[in-house]
C-alpha cells in the first residue's frame, strides 16, 4: 500500500479544487480526494463524507479545511478532522507530496500532520 | 435539558471551552441522536439508529457528560436545581432548556387520528404505514411534510399532499424555486391539493375519510400531519419565565431568569430593539444557539453566527437556503436558470447586498452565497445570473 501513485503535475489540479483516484486506480478500498489549496498545498482525504454520501472533492476548499457539498460538516485537510457536526467522525488521510515535478499519492499511508507545507 | 442537536451541541461546546465542572444531559430517549434523517435516510431505511447518532458511544464518557434518560418535572432556578419525576432534585447552577418542540396537532374534528414526525419512534411508526398501495394524505406541505411525501411515494403508497398555500415555501426559497419544487410533487405522482382539512372520520375498515374545506373527501388507510411545531417551554413559563411562543431569549441565550438559558427550537430571539424574531426552527440554528448559550453560560462571549441555512431534501434532489428570499420587504430577485428552469435564486437589497440565496443541487452556490452574506459584499447581478461562472468565482 506504500507504492506512490502518479496523480498527475500540480497544475494539473486547479488551486482550490481537488481530482478524486478512484480505487481501480489507487487499488485503495475508498474513492481519494486529492485537494490543491488556494496556497499551493496538496492534501489527500478520503472522498467520502464521513457522515452521509457526499463527494468532499465537490466541497468548498477554504484554507485548509474543505466544507461537504451536502450538509456543511468541515473537515481539516491536513489532519481529517471533523470540525463541525453533522459528521462525527474524522475523514481518513492519505500521504500525498510533490516529488519531481508530480504530485504523488500514497494510498493507505496516513498522512503527517506536521509536515510543512509543500 | 433536552436530547437533540442544540442539547448536544451546547455540552460539547462547553468541554470545548474548558468547562470542567459536572455536566449532565437529561434526554428523555437517552444519547442524542440527530433529527434530519428522521425524515429523509432514517425514514428512507437507508440510516439506522446508529448511524444518526450525534457522537459515538464513548464521547459521552470520555468528555465526562452523564446522560439521565428522564424528563425534568420542574425547574427549580431558586434552589439551584431542576426536579425529576420521582421528585429527585438534580442540582444545577445553570440550566440549558433546549427541550425543542412537538408536532403542532391537527386541530380539527378527528384529528388526532393523524401521525406526526418528531421523534424516532415517531418515525419507526411511520415506517410501519407508507407502504406499497397504501393511500396516504400529507396534511402540509413544509420541509416535513414534504420530505414524508416523497418517502412515501418512494415505498410505493398512493400520496396526497394537502396545503392551502400553492406553492409553499416562498419566503424561503422564492417564487420560482417554490413552484418548481412544487411541481415535483405531480412529476413523482403525489396528487396536490390546495385545500385544508375540516374534519377527520373512521371507516368501519380501519381506515379514515378527510374531509376538505374544497368539498372533497379522501379515503386514506394513514394521515400524516406536519403542519409546524410548538416549544416545549412549559417548564419555562411555570418557572416565572418569560415565554411567548417559545422561551424568549437574547442572542446569547439569556432567558429572563439568570441561572437558565434557552436554545434550539423551544427558544425564540428578542432582538435587542425588543422585537420578537421568528422562531428559528432548523437544525443549524439549533447548533448555534446551543453553542452561543455554552459559551454565555460560562461567561464567554457566543460566537457570531451568520446568515441562517437549511437545507431539504425530496424526490432526490437536495434543496439549501441562506438567508431570506422573502422579498415583501423590499429587494429585488436574481434567478440563475439553464433552458428557462430556475436553478438558484438570489435576493439583493437595494444597495446591493445580498439577503438570501436558494438552490436545489447546486450547494457550492449557497456556500459562496454565505460567504457573500457574512462578509458583507455586494455580488455581481450578471455573474449570478450566469450558469457559465462557477460558485467560487463569486467571491474576490
Amino acid at each position: 500500500m506504500s507504492e506512490g501513485i502518479d496523480v498527475g503535475s500540480p497544475d494539473e489540479i486547479e488551486a482550490g479544487t481537488a481530482r478524486v483516484v478512484e480505487p481501480e486506480d489507487s487499488g485503495f478500498v475508498d474513492p481519494i480526494a486529492v485537494f490543491h489549496t488556494e496556497s499551493g498545498c496538496f492534501f489527500a482525504l478520503n472522498d467520502t463524507c464521513t457522515h452521509e454520501e457526499a463527494s468532499l472533492a465537490e466541497g468548498w476548499i477554504e484554507g485548509d479545511t474543505v466544507e461537504c457539498p451536502l450538509h456543511s460538516s468541515s473537515f481539516n485537510l491536513r489532519t481529517g478532522k471533523v470540525l463541525c457536526l453533522p459528521a462525527t467522525e474524522d475523514a481518513r488521510t492519505h500521504k500525498v507530496a510533490v516529488e519531481d515535478g508530480r504530485v504523488v499519492l500514497y494510498p493507505g499511508v496516513a498522512a503527517d500532520p506536521a509536515r510543512a507545507a509543500d | 435539558m433536552g436530547g437533540g442537536v442544540a442539547a448536544f451541541s451546547a455540552a460539547s461546546e462547553l468541554r470545548a471551552r474548558g468547562y470542567d465542572g459536572a455536566l449532565t444531559l437529561l434526554s428523555p430517549e437517552g444519547a442524542p441522536y440527530d433529527r434530519p434523517p428522521l425524515s429523509k435516510g432514517y425514514l428512507l431505511g437507508t440510516e439506522d439508529a446508529a448511524k444518526i447518532a450525534l457522537a459515538a458511544e464513548g464521547w459521552y464518557a470520555e468528555h465526562e457528560v452523564e446522560v439521565v434518560a428522564e424528563r425534568a418535572v420542574a425547574l427549580r432556578p431558586a434552589e439551584a436545581a431542576v426536579e425529576l419525576g420521582d421528585g429527585t432534585l438534580l442540582r444545577a447552577d445553570r440550566v440549558l432548556l433546549a427541550t425543542g418542540a412537538r408536532p403542532r396537532p391537527l386541530a380539527i374534528p378527528g384529528g388526532e387520528a393523524a401521525y406526526t414526525l418528531r421523534d424516532r419512534a415517531d418515525a419507526d411508526a411511520l415506517r410501519g404505514i407508507l407502504v406499497p398501495e397504501a393511500r396516504v394524505v400529507v396534511v402540509g406541505a413544509g420541509l416535513i411534510g414534504t420530505e414524508v411525501a416523497s418517502a412515501a411515494v418512494s415505498f410505493g403508497a398512493q400520496v396526497t399532499l394537502v396545503d392551502p398555500v400553492d406553492p409553499p415555501l416562498v419566503p424561503a426559497v422564492g417564487e420560482a424555486l417554490a413552484r418548481r419544487l412544487h411541481a415535483m410533487h405531480a412529476e413523482h405522482g403525489v396528487r396536490s391539493i390546495a385545500s385544508v382539512p375540516l374534519g377527520i372520520s373512521a371507516s368501519g375498515d380501519g381506515s379514515h375519510v378527510v374531509r376538505l374545506a374544497d368539498g372533497s373527501a379522501l379515503e386514506a388507510d394513514a394521515i400524516v400531519a406536519g403542519i409546524g411545531i410548538v416549544p416545549a417551554s412549559r417548564l419555562a413559563a411555570e418557572a416565572g419565565i418569560e415565554v411567548d411562543d417559545g422561551v424568549l431569549v437574547d442572542a446569547s441565550g439569556a432567558t429572563t431568569n439568570p441561572a437558565v438559558f434557552a436554545a434550539g427550537d423551544v427558544s425564540r430571539l428578542r432582538k435587542p430593539d425588543g422585537i420578537l424574531a421568528r422562531r428559528a426552527e432548523h437544525w443549524e440554528a439549533a447548533v448555534r444557539s446551543g453553542q452561543a448559550a455554552a459559551a454565555s453560560m460560562l461567561g464567554q462571549a457566543p460566537p457570531e453566527t451568520g446568515a441562517p441555512w437549511f437545507w431539504s431534501d425530496r424526490y432526490g434532489v437536495h434543496v439549501e437556503a441562506v438567508g431570506t428570499l422573502d422579498g415583501r420587504a423590499g429587494g429585488s430577485t436574481v434567478l440563475r436558470e439553464v433552458d428557462g428552469v430556475p436553478q438558484a435564486a438570489f435576493l439583493l437589497a437595494d444597495d446591493g447586498h445580498l439577503l438570501g440565496a436558494a438552490a436545489v443541487d447546486l450547494p457550492l452556490l449557497i456556500r459562496a452565497a454565505r460567504r457573500i452574506m457574512d462578509r458583507g459584499l455586494t455580488p455581481d447581478r450578471a455573474a449570478l445570473a450566469d450558469p457559465a461562472v462557477p460558485a467560487r468565482r463569486l467571491l474576490p
